[in-house]
């Protein structure tokens, strides 16, 4: 089908820099803060039309993100945990790091073919903002200090803590890797998804959930992608 | 890195779109986990949504020296509002660094409790490897124990991210991202940062696996 890109945004597609190992991602965000990002919006069509094909996103799910020792896309999500390998280089998909551009590298692992188009090749561009609006010092407590004027709390003692068990509370959230539950997390099951741990991931629970939700992206942007130059890793039933 | 799981090829399931723009049942997102799961904690899709336990970003890497674990939540807001301390919610952020790697051997519990005046708020963190009891400390302030370091407090929101491209692509089908605009600009959140020694973490070879959730004192609202 038909799309309608800005010509810029092609031309920073199919320019942009492949960055093949996740290792190395780090270096998409922390360039020149002089060189002003492009600005790759996109004029969205009013009534696109449906896909052609349905696709299968099992090559998505079991292509290996470089650089991350055989890790593969399901194998980050699933479980949902945030995994650090110390004896590697800090820095998301290993671990996360305060600056690290993870939508753009998410969006890449799970849409594109990593052979062709490496997981830091939307960062690169980048697709989404690639930096926090103001810095973060160097230092502990690592975070910036709050924007504005607010009512501060003033110090104190005497704190009075609840002493009770953690089984005395009720779940309510739960987080692991950035997106996970708020992108292929259907609102069906979002409520029984925070309300387990890990191991249910590990069991299975949630793939075919993932795997759904991952497909319907994918049948309605993988064109996009096809024509802005990028290889989808899914592939046309 | 040895793998444990690989999603099943035959788990593929089609959603054959119906019309031109299409709904994506995830389509609630907001961000990383901000306001997620919508139904207990998004004002739009809940009445009474529970602000204060409702997880921003997890963050966790490490360095030569030390572990840093950050959680962040209630957030974003405006940089006008005050921070969100609420007494009858525990925040813990799970530390696995043995197998199974999704049972946390290190979980850490962080609360919040009220002082003497009604703008006066300590937080207390317990479970930590290597320290002696619990940090306890005022929040707004730097606190350190048995060589572990703590600090809550209201933050800049880390997290950068065009939300609204985000939510155009989702219903109009055509990618609509504009890295010029972030959501999260100027806004706030509350956070805790704890900042561990890596020996206390590292487990050999071991893989470390961290995830946080939140759970409120007699049930959600």
């Amino acid at each position: 089908m038909t799309r309608t890109y800005s010509s810029a945004f092609r031309r920073v597609l199919v320019t942009a820099p492949l960055i093949a190992a996740a290792g190395l991602l780090t270096a998409c965000f922390d360039g020149d803060d002089a060189n002003q990002p492009p600005d790759v919006g996109v004029v969205p069509t009013p009534s696109p039309s449906p896909s052609p094909v349905g696709f299968d996103v099992g090559p998505c799910l079991n292509q290996v993100i470089p650089g991350t020792g055989g890790v593969t896309v399901a194998g980050a999500v699933v479980p949902d945990t945030l995994t650090l390998n110390l004896g590697a280089n800090a820095g998301f998909p290993n671990g996360r790091l305060l600056a690290d551009p993870v939508i753009d590298v998410t969006l890449a692992v799970i849409f594109l073919d990593l052979s062709r188009n490496g997981a830091g090749t939307l960062a690169g561009l980048p697709l989404n903002p690639p930096r926090n609006d103001v810095a973060f010092p160097a230092g502990f407590p690592f975070l910036a200090p709050a924007q504005g004027t607010q009512i501060m709390t003033s110090p104190g003692s005497g704190f009075a803590f609840r002493t009770n068990d953690a089984n005395a509370y009720t779940r309510v959230d739960r987080m692991g890797m950035p997106a996970v539950s708020t992108v292929l997390i259907g609102s069906g099951l979002k409520n029984n998804y925070n309300d387990v741990s890990p191991a249910n991931d590990v069991a299975g629970d949630f793939v075919p959930e993932l795997t759904a939700q991952l497909t319907g992206l994918t049948n309605a942007l993988a064109d996009d992608l096809v024509g802005a130059g990028l290889t989808p890793c899914a592939r046309a039933n | 890195m040895k793998l444990r799981h690989a999603l099943p090829m035959s788990a593929g399931v089609i959603m054959a779109l119906a019309g031109g723009a299409f709904y994506f049942a995830g389509a609630g997102l907001t961000a990383a986990d901000h306001l997620d799961p919508p139904g207990r904690t998004n004002p739009a899709n809940d009445a009474t949504p529970d602000k204060a336990a409702d997880i921003a970003d997890v963050f966790a890497w490490h360095t030569a020296t030390d572990v840093n674990l950050v959680l962040t939540f209630a957030g974003p807001q405006a940089a006008n509002l005050p921070a969100v301390y609420d007494p009858n919610v525990l925040y813990t952020i799970n530390v696995s660094n043995a197998s199974p790697r999704t049972t946390p051997n290190i979980p850490i519990e962080i609360r919040f409790g009220q002082g003497a005046g009604s703008n006066n708020f300590g937080v207390q963190v317990r479970g930590l490897p290597g320290v002696t009891g619990a940090i306890e400390g005022a929040v707004e302030s730097d606190l350190s124990k048995d060589g572990v370091r703590v600090r809550a407090g209201l933050f800049d929101d880390p997290f950068f991210f065009d939300l609204q491209g985000f939510r155009d692509t989702l219903s109009t089908g055509t990618l609509s991202f504009n890295n010029q605009r972030d959501f999260f600009a100027g806004q706030n959140l509350t956070a805790i940062v704890i900042s561990i020694p890596r020996s206390r973490i590292e487990n050999g070879a071991n893989l470390v696996d961290v995830w946080a959730t939140t759970a409120r004192f007699g049930g959600q609202l």
